[in-house]
């Protein structure tokens, strides 16, 4: 019956493994759609038994019974006391009631060995509760409760009064329950309209952020919806119209939560991990390590659980490496080879391969089944090892080089017999090289310091040694460079090496020797203070503006009485002159003008004592009119006298001339 | 006149006295008024700007207003002078004293408004 079902699977699914044949890391970016999703959330052990426990309750009402005794069968569980179970179900169901019934025959049925006896009436109440008249939500329970009674049931008038009662209800838990009242329904029935409607309520699915995809109903719609899905499926036989990449974005929405507020919420989450445990067409594999991900010449062994979304382990599956690449130099170090099983964990030895020390690429396949989906995985290995020094070399090294360089040899982990020292005229050098104990390969760990501690100041100073291109390890301490660092502080330093990363199992911190520095003494060292960098730091004052320097007061007086003195020049020479007002003659506009000239100055005094421009011009402008007028009128008289006067004049002149 | 000690020296002094004789024989007496006035501003303004090099010019707008009041006087008083001396009269068709003096007293106010703004 599955063959031409498991060749159109074969096909799928070898578009699937091609398109998903990527390397990406697991922790997810969803980079573009040709490339498969990995789960990012599950239940893991833990949670399932979170989940049971949650549904394992004391019942109040039938409904809740409902859900913790169909819940927990999904999950693979019964409820711990069956028989009490069962009663309560006898006792407490509702017969006028179509929901009470629905949850009574739908308990009962997964109770072993629990039979609801009924009535006529209540056949007859729930027969005719399969109308057009009834909601969905009621057909659904009837049709379900008929069902779980084992009464008949015509499923083609269900299913014309379930399709045309949908077109009026067109929200997504309606269309939800439809599907699960499709699944109760004879198969002869044609179900291919109720079908259709999977793949409209997947194109209403949210995509949040591509990992996760959920209605916008909430947690508790999403996953009836993939329980509904997959019950309808396998009825009718037919593959639901879902991509595997939303599958696994439906997966890791519905298990991202895991504590639950209520039990309808509880029992939704279980079906919809029953229904991805067990279906016919899709069967999401978890790959997860089992401890950290690391290797080493301890533990050569890596180990997977491969398990489905319960975290039910998939013993019967086939898992392979396809390739393990290094992650630095992307050289493939080993391909094509099978894990082993042993008691639910698939184990490989992977330093069967004599890795490098480092991190590595895995692509893992799962296959075995062809249901199984996200079953490529990525996953990053690390690889330990132990380091060893060898090569450890200390000399003092003229700076003239006149001198050859004395160089002892330590081995670790002893300390250097005899101190070295550091001077203006010789420099200390420290050489040394890296090695893998296993491989005997060089290597260059991430952290290679030189620590020089003073004992007595407590100072600290940290460098870095570098490798040269033979990859031996050299620092060198020159005093004249190094002043700065060390404050200038002479004394009696001890060297530590610290050589750490990442894949080094034994990271090491050794006291190699005693080295004494003395800087040349030029100036007195100021008192080592221990580099604080965090106490608070001397208070900034601030600086007001300085006012300017300005003179004495009693030169600026001096000065004030001394600019007086040109006007007191000024009336002595007047006066000697004889200039004199003589000529003033008291009319109207000469007095006027003389009162407004002298207004307009007495405005200019003002206007610098008090005001400011605007008023100032308003003033000017009425008394500069009316001394402009009075002056106008004062100079044109002045004007006709003296061309009287000197018409007069010249015709005096003209007479005596004559 | 003139002595036999200091001849280049007696040579400018006698210059100078026949200058101030002449001055002040020729010039009217309303332009020795004038020129009075002249000498007034400019010892003011020399007197000013003695007292800014020794102390400073700390109140720069102050020093400024004062300094250019007093030249603006100075070149006010200048152009009157030239426009009411009679010798000049042919230059100055259209422009009778009074007309000059009215002048000279708009232009001063103006400039005194300007000079009392920037004083500070």
């Amino acid at each position: 019956m599955t063959s031409v079902y498991e060749t159109k699977y074969t096909l799928f699914n070898g578009i699937f493994l091609f398109s998903g044949s990527h390397t990406f890391i697991l922790a997810l970016t969803f980079v573009a759609s040709i490339q498969a999703l990995t789960p990012t959330h599950y239940l893991t052990r833990r949670d399932v038994e979170r989940l049971k426990a949650s549904l394992d309750r004391p019942f109040n009402d039938i409904e809740a019974a409902f859900y913790s005794i169909v819940g927990l069968s999904k999950l693979g569980v019964q409820v711990s006391d069956e028989q009490a179970a069962c009663n309560f179900i006898k006792s407490n169901v509702d017969p006028s009631s179509v929901d009470s019934l629905f949850y009574a025959a739908q308990a009962s049925q997964a109770l072993p060995g629990c039979e609801v006896v009924i009535s006529n009436e209540t056949g007859e109440l729930l027969l005719a509760a399969v109308s057009e008249d009834s909601s969905v939500n009621q057909i659904f329970h009837a049709v379900g409760a008929l069902s779980g009674f084992g009464l008949p049931l015509a499923s083609q008038e269900a299913l014309s009064a379930l399709t045309s009662r949908l077109s009026k209800e067109e929200n997504v838990l309606a269309t939800i329950q439809a599907l699960q009242t499709a699944s109760y329904l004879s198969q002869q029935a044609d179900l291919s309209g109720i079908v259709e409607e999977i793949e409209d309520l997947v194109a209403r699915l949210d995509d949040l952020g591509g990992v996760y995809l959920q209605f916008e109903e909430g947690l508790e719609t999403t996953a009836l919806f993939v329980a509904a899905t997959y019950s309808l499926s396998d009825h009718v036989g037919t593959e639901p119209a879902m991509k595997e990449d939303q599958i696994i974005q439906l997966m890791n929405a519905i298990f991202s939560k895991k504590n639950f507020e209520t039990l309808s919420e509880a029992f939704s989450v279980a079906c919809a991990a029953g229904s991805l445990s067990q279906n016919r067409y899709h069967l999401p594999v978890i790959v997860v390590p089992d401890g950290p991900a690391a290797v080493s010449h301890h533990q050569p062994i890596l180990r997977l659980q491969v398990t489905n979304v319960m975290s039910q382990p998939l013993t019967q599956a086939a898992v392979k490496l396809d390739h393990a690449k290094s992650a630095s130099t992307k050289a493939s170090v080993l391909h094509q080879m099978p894990f082993a099983v042993s008691e639910d964990i698939f184990e490989l030895n992977f330093m069967n391969a004599k890795p490098a020390s480092g991190y590595y690429d895995f692509s893992i396949s799962v296959d075995g089944d062809s249901r199984l989906i996200a079953n490529k995985v990525e996953l990053k290995v690390k690889v330990s090892t132990e380091v060893g020094i060898t090569n450890v070399d200390l000399s003092t090294v003229d700076k003239d080089q006149s001198i050859a360089p004395k160089t002892t040899r330590v081995a670790y982990p002893a300390k250097a017999k005899g101190s070295f020292t550091a001077d203006s005229h010789q420099n200390f050098a420290l050489s040394f090289q890296l090695v893998d104990v296993n491989s005997g390969a060089e290597l260059i760990p991430h952290q290679t310091f030189v620590r020089l501690h003073n004992p007595k100041t407590g100072q600290e100073v940290v460098f870095v040694a570098e490798p040269d291109s033979k990859n031996v390890y050299k620092f060198e301490l020159d005093t004249a460079e190094r002043k700065t660092e060390f404050d200038s502080a002479s004394g009696t330093y001890t060297l530590y090496l610290i050589i750490g990363d990442a894949t080094l199992e034994n990271p090491i911190l050794w006291n190699v020797a005693d080295v004494v520095i003395k800087f040349p003494e030029e100036e007195a060292p100021s008192t080592v203070q221990s580099k604080k960098l965090f106490i608070p730091k001397p208070e900034i004052q601030h600086l007001f503006r300085e006012p300017e320097k300005r003179p004495p007061t009693v030169v600026s007086n001096t000065f004030t009485a001394l600019i007086l003195s040109p006007l007191f020049l000024l009336f002595i020479l007047w006066i000697k002159i004889g200039a004199n007002i003589s000529n003033f003659s008291f009319a109207p506009s000469t007095i006027i003008f003389h009162l407004g000239h002298a207004a307009m100055l007495g405005l200019m005094y003002v206007y610098w004592t008090q005001l400011n421009m605007f008023q100032t011009l308003k003033y000017l402008a009425i008394l500069g009119s009316v001394t402009f007028l009075a002056g106008n009128r004062m100079l044109a008289q002045k004007a006709v006298k003296r061309i009287a006067a000197e018409q007069s004049s010249r015709l005096a002149k003209y007479r005596t001339l004559r | 006149m003139s002595g036999a000690a200091g001849s280049g020296g007696g040579s400018v002094g006698s210059v100078v006295r026949r200058f101030l004789a002449e001055y002040s024989s020729g010039t009217a007496s309303r332009l020795k008024v004038l020129d009075a006035y002249l000498l007034y501003v400019l010892l003011s303004g020399a007197l000013q700007f003695g007292y800014c090099l020794g102390v400073g010019t700390f109140p720069f707008n102050s020093f400024l207003s004062g300094f250019i009041s007093a030249v603006g006087s100075f070149i006010l008083g200048v152009c009157l002078r030239i426009q009411i001396n009679p010798q000049n009269k042919g230059d100055f068709q259209g422009i009778s004293p009074e007309r000059a003096f009215a002048d000279f007293l708009f232009a001063s106010t103006i400039l005194h408004l300007v000079v009392i703004n920037f004083v500070g």
